[in-house]
């Protein structure tokens, strides 16, 4: 009578070591990836196949890039701060607003600038299948605008 | 017939046939098995199903190996949606560390 049992608590266990088994094999990689100083660097490494000495080349740069970008969040933060402030204190717009919103867009277009400058360096060090892969990618979530066709839809 | 010769007959009767081996034993667990269904135990129901069921070689075979590959599909399945999952994370993040003015869609 237990023969049945035996083999019901083996077929449950059998299930649950497949699981785990496939699931960690599975998951293995991204875990990996996770556990990286910079996970961030190690996926990009991953998902445009690159090699040890274009890795460390692009590690360089983007070191670089994020010290100058640091300081751009800085600036841009402290004009966002400016203009909560004249923006809570008034309701038209003043001199002071104006020029306040043409920095805010002078300081994006730098920013964009350089951000831009950056994927074009660290695409030309990729190979160049992926390089455009790369450029295509980031530039599609960074730069290129976003869709206004609902905004366009209303109007119509 | 008349009554006398059919109490004679019945005296007279022998059976020389030999009872399949374990007759006894078979009979006092149909009675057993019976007793216990009247009970109508649920648990008891499922035991016996489960015992008939997985008694015969191949349904227990076909069971074990139905269970490993529903298992080693689910695990499969599972990690392949947090792959990707952590894959998006990580991407989305590369793209926050260089845009300051990324913000989640």
């Amino acid at each position: 009578m237990r023969r049945p049992w035996v083999i019901l608590i083996a077929g449950i266990a059998a299930a649950l070591l497949g699981y785990f088994a496939f699931y960690f094999a599975g998951t293995a990689q991204s875990r990996a990836m996770s556990r990286e100083q910079e996970p961030e660097l190690a996926w990009l490494k991953k998902e445009f196949h690159l090699n040890d000495a274009e890795f460390a080349r692009i590690s360089e740069m983007h070191s670089s890039y994020l010290s100058g970008c640091a300081e751009r969040c800085h600036r841009i933060d402290e004009r966002n701060q400016q203009l909560k402030q004249l923006l809570g204190a008034t309701n038209t717009v003043t001199p002071e607003i104006d020029k306040l919103l043409s920095d805010a867009a002078k300081l994006r277009a730098e920013c964009h600038k350089q951000m831009l400058q950056h994927f074009y360096e660290v695409s030309r060090t990729m190979p160049p299948e992926q390089g455009r892969r790369y450029l295509a990618w980031v530039q599609e979530r960074t730069i290129l605008p976003d869709s206004h066709q609902d905004m366009q839809d209303m109007h119509h | 017939m008349k009554p006398e010769n059919l109490h004679r007959a019945l005296r007279e009767w022998e059976i020389h046939d030999r009872l399949p081996p374990r007759f006894q034993e078979r009979v006092w667990q149909r009675i057993a098995r019976e007793e216990a269904q009247t009970l109508i135990n649920p648990w008891s129901l499922f035991s016996n199903w489960l015992g008939q069921l997985l008694a015969r070689p191949s349904m227990a075979v076909s069971y074990l190996v139905l269970l490993l590959f529903s298992g080693l599909l689910a695990g499969y399945w599972q990690a392949r949606v947090e792959q990707t999952h952590t894959l998006e994370q990580l991407g989305s993040r590369y793209v926050q560390m260089l845009d300051p003015y990324h913000t989640q869609h």
